[in-house]
């Protein structure tokens, strides 16, 4: 699926889903919701930092510097506890409307 | 929000660099995961830039995220202030206005402040102008100064690019454009105007050689000239002589100066050539009119320079030993010698006005204190569902900083507004008013106070916050913590002791002026109204010394004094012409009958006054020994003089002067016929000196500008306009002008006095009020805390009287460790205005003890209140509380 298609919201919420287990840095942000997703989304870099950036300053995230697989200083993103509750918060409204979307598009 | 404000400022270039690291990392790792998939690594690090879509675009996108959240947050923070301040209206108009009060206060006082101590004199490298002037070790250290010395000093100087001189006397009579005026003239050399580096608004200056030349003031040309451009050139008539105007100065030149330099002028209409281009004639070594300017070379240090005119005054003091024996020369930075009498004044009342904002300071962290308790549930509330403390602590301080921005902004309107009130009520002599207003250093120190007021206030969210976390989500939580109400107890105590201070200068002042105003001056200070005439020259004839040429200026004086008496409501009048308190004086040498003659260079000398029979019964000085003057004291008989005590004192210890003689340098031996009591002539603040009095038809020198003093049945000023006839029948070309009763002079003598004691009173007063309500309001507020507690004790059998013992004990307590750090911080105030102080000492027992009491009564009551609100509650009512 072509990134501009994503709705308002789901990247937040894919950024948030993909921090979920442990801290990661941009790079393996992306490539973790690329496998979540299935492949289904490709998170160009010119909307992944926006949306970081932005996330951090709400204070959803936070960052450390650490070292990347390639020894090179690298920012890496965890979940704050808003973050966390945001993420579950999101993650059930998420699903109350794909399942009433889901139903209304089921409907005859 | 402020916080991260500052943040992205300071650190905007880290934060840069780490946008590039960041980014950079990506690209690295990109590439190294298409080489993993087989690509060669110049393809992989090409499709990993195509991925990323240019470095400099993505940063761009995050930096506009990022000020697009902070904007967002921050819009959203002051939204929420605004919402929050408007549903607590009450708390937020006391302390927007508090603040405004506050803030107002400090730049109406720092205007004041910047425009006469920091500001640079109104001319070029004013750094370099030094007025200069002669120092004696008994008569003072800055005297004006010979016109022969003037000469040398310029003569010999090599540090100065230019040197001048200013005559203060010098009065012009402008005739033939209706009513006759005085015009205040000053002589001064042909390097006066380029020395200040005064560009003239129309022709130019004088040269050293012109004579008969005249520069006039921008007012004068305005008001008398109409204006006209082409004046430079023509021709007035000053003094029955004809003067050409080669200049007029620019509207916004004056002359920055101590009035008590100019022979109480404050300003200058005409200004003609001192000349002395060359060698003035020997006797002026033994007159002292001048004011001596210079500018230093460049590169020439003050040090240097005074370190020359040391050299000369040596020299100076060998070569003329009767005029220069034990005189020096001082030089002092112009800026310095003008505001040196003002300094501390407007230093105390900057320390005073200061003292006001940190009480009304500690009174908002107070209320803000207050609120935080109240809103503690919020806060709370807020904490649980996810908002974390810095959030809270921003949006605080979002708070804090919206009314603080409120506050100043108001108090900046305030000081623009009363500005030129203030300025119409400042005392007359004070240096510079012209140059006090709201320029960008006073901005700047306005944005300095209202910055740190901010921090200040911004310390109370945080704390607040503090609170917040550590007790978590205790959604009843109750009370404050112990280290708040310590915090709350340290405001008050701090406040109560900062009003100490405050109302400890004030009463030392008051005590001070009220010692000032009961000083007896010596003379009658109600009926009595003053006026100067100034004579034109054909009264005197001709200025000539030691020669009596006075019938005229006799006649005109018999004359006037007449026509005076018989207008209704008069008593009596006479002419003097040095007024007390009116900022004139004179001194002369004399030497006395039957004494050994000096050494060479010392004199004996008095103040000197010409005076007119009636003098001395009209303005109340009483005649002590011997006889007053009468009509008959005039050029055709016996030369005489009236001393007072104080001289008598001074040069006959031990016997009686009268009928003893003495002379001046016109040696005529003149009697002492009587002894009057002493005046306090300069200032009701400083000691009579010694003085004598001359009758006027009897003196060797020509004064031409006597004051009439007349004494009334009626309220003196009444008199003007019938004393205005009384002189235009007489003489309509002599203009009378500094029109004013003793009284006025007696209260203008201490105007500067009268000013700073009732500002910092008025200071005095609202710090009082202020803390009183701080106090008041932390009582109230640790009643309502407590109001269970209070209900259980009662409850379990605690009377009344014991909770309101409890909470008064509370209040006492507090007080009474603001006072003791208020007496010992007013001690060291009290040392600091030691010398604005007269008759009472900086550390006043009275004082202090009366000001301590005062502070003490009003914490009490303030405690008072809510301590009876606790001891009448219904105990069953305060256990029911929540």
């Amino acid at each position: 699926m072509a990134e501009s298609e994503l709705l308002q919201g789901t990247l937040d919420l894919l950024i948030l889903k993909s921090l979920a287990l442990q801290p990661m840095h941009g790079m393996g942000i992306s490539r973790r919701i690329s496998q979540i997703a299935n492949g289904a989304f490709d998170v160009k870099a010119g909307s992944l930092f926006p949306a970081l950036h932005r996330m951090e300053q709400a204070g959803w995230l936070a960052s450390e510097w650490g070292e990347s697989e390639t020894r090179r200083r690298s920012k890496f993103y965890r979940l704050t506890r808003t973050g966390r509750g945001r993420l579950q918060s999101e993650s059930q409204r998420w699903e109350r409307i794909s399942l009433a979307m889901a139903s209304a598009l089921r409907a005859k | 929000m402020l916080a991260v404000f500052f943040r992205n400022l300071l650190r905007k270039k880290q934060t840069e660099q780490e946008l590039d690291d960041e980014l950079r990392a990506y690209l690295e790792l990109t590439t190294a995961e298409n080489v993993r998939c087989g690509m060669c690594p110049e393809h992989a690090l090409q499709k990993a830039r195509r991925d990323l879509g240019g470095i400099e675009q993505v940063k761009e996108s995050v930096r506009d995220i990022r000020v697009g959240v902070w904007l967002e947050i921050l819009v959203q923070d002051i939204r929420y202030a605004l919402r929050s301040l408007r549903r607590n209206s009450g708390f937020t108009t006391v302390a927007i206005l508090t603040l405004a009060l506050g803030i107002g206060a400090n730049t109406t006082i720092f205007s004041m402040v910047n425009g006469v101590l920091l500001k640079p004199l109104p001319y070029p490298n004013p750094d370099r102008l030094v007025t200069l002037w002669e120092t004696h070790p008994a008569w003072g250290p800055f005297l004006t100064v010979a016109p022969a010395n003037f000469y040398d000093w310029r003569q010999q100087s090599t540090s100065f690019s230019r040197m001048a001189a200013l005559d203060p006397y010098p009065d012009f009579i402008l005739t033939g454009r209706g009513e006759p005026r005085r015009l205040a003239g000053a002589a001064v050399t042909a390097d006066f105007f380029p020395l200040l580096g005064v560009n003239m608004a129309l022709g130019r200056s004088f040269r050293a050689t012109e004579d008969h030349v005249v520069v006039l003031s921008y007012s004068i040309w305005e008001s008398y000239f109409g204006a006209r451009t082409a004046i430079v050139g023509t021709g007035v008539r000053l003094n029955d002589e004809e003067y050409t105007v080669v200049g007029v100065t620019p509207r916004d030149f004056s002359l920055v100066g101590k009035t008590s330099d100019f022979q109480a002028r404050t300003r200058f209409d005409v200004w003609i050539n001192l000349g002395l281009a060359s060698p003035p004639e020997a006797w002026t070594r033994g007159t002292h009119p001048l004011s001596v300017f210079g500018r230093l070379k460049p590169g020439i240090s003050l040090q240097q320079a005074q370190a020359e005119l040391d050299g000369i005054a040596r020299n100076l003091r060998r070569l003329y030993r009767d005029d220069n024996d034990a005189k020096g020369i001082a030089a002092i930075p112009m800026s310095e010698h003008a505001v040196s009498g003002v300094r501390t004044a407007l230093l105390t009342l900057l320390a005073a006005v200061v003292m006001v904002l940190l009480i009304a300071c500690a009174n908002i962290a107070n209320l803000l204190l207050t609120r935080a308790a109240a809103r503690q549930k919020e806060m709370a509330l807020r904490a649980a569902l996810g908002a974390s403390r810095k959030r809270l602590a921003q949006q605080l301080l979002t708070e804090s900083a919206v009314l603080v921005l409120l506050g100043s902004g108001f108090g900046l309107a305030l000081t623009l507004l009363s500005g030129p009130a203030l300025i119409a009520h400042l005392p007359a002599d004070l240096p510079r008013i012209a140059e006090i207003s709201v320029d960008g250093r006073v901005l700047a120190f306005t944005t300095l106070i209202t910055l740190a007021t901010g921090i200040v206030f911004g310390l109370v969210p945080m704390l607040q916050s503090r609170v917040v976390q550590s007790r978590g989500v205790r959604l009843n939580a109750r009370g404050i913590s112990s280290g708040q109400s310590r915090l709350r107890g340290a405001l008050i105590v701090g406040q109560v002791s900062l009003a100490l201070v405050l109302l400890a200068g004030a009463g030392l002042m008051i005590k001070s002026l009220s010692a000032l105003l009961q000083v007896s001056p010596g003379f009658q200070t109600t009926h009595i109204l003053t006026a100067r005439f100034s004579l034109p020259p054909r009264y005197a004839n001709g200025y000539r010394f030691g020669t009596a040429q006075h019938r005229r200026i006799s006649a005109f004086q018999r004359e006037l004094a007449g026509r005076v008496r018989a207008i209704p409501g008069v008593r009596s009048a006479g002419f003097t012409s040095y007024l007390p308190l009116a900022g004139t004086n004179n001194n002369w040498s004399f030497f006395i009958e039957g004494r050994p003659p000096n050494p060479p260079g010392v004199y004996d000398s008095t103040d000197y006054r010409p005076v007119t029979a009636g003098y001395f019964e009209t303005i109340g000085i009483p005649i002590k020994r011997g006889r007053s003057f009468e009509a008959r004291d005039d050029e055709d008989h016996a030369l005489v003089v009236v001393v007072n005590e104080a001289m008598a004192r001074q040069f006959w210890p031990n016997e009686n002067p009268v009928g003893k003689r003495l002379k001046f340098g016109d040696e005529h031996w003149r009697t002492i016929i009587g002894i009057v009591g002493d005046v306090h002539h300069q200032g009701l603040a400083i000691a009579p000196a010694p003085e004598m009095y001359i009758p006027w038809g009897q003196v060797p020198n020509v004064e031409v500008r006597p004051t009439i003093v007349v004494r009334s049945f009626i309220e003196p000023a009444s008199l003007t306009s019938a004393l205005r006839k009384a002189v235009a029948e007489v003489d309509p070309e002599v203009p009378m002008d500094q029109v004013a009763t003793m009284g006025q002079l007696v209260s203008g003598s201490v105007s500067e006095a009268r000013f700073r004691t009732a500002v910092i009173s008025l200071f005095a007063l609202l710090a009082l009020f202020v803390a009183s309500i701080g106090v008041y309001g932390v009582m109230s507020c640790l009643v309502s805390q407590r109001t269970r507690e209070f209900g259980i004790r009662m409850a379990v059998g605690a009377t009344r009287g014991a909770v309101f013992a409890l909470i008064l004990r509370q209040g006492a307590k507090l007080a009474a460790i603001g006072i003791a750090i208020g007496l010992v911080a007013a001690a060291l105030f009290g040392r600091l205005i030691a010398s604005l102080l007269y008759g009472v000492k900086p550390l006043d027992a009275a004082t202090l003890a009366a000001v301590s009491i005062l502070l003490a009564a009003v914490a009490l009551f303030a405690s008072y209140v809510p301590a009876r609100r606790a001891a009448n509650a219904d105990p069953m009512d305060s256990l029911r509380y929540e």
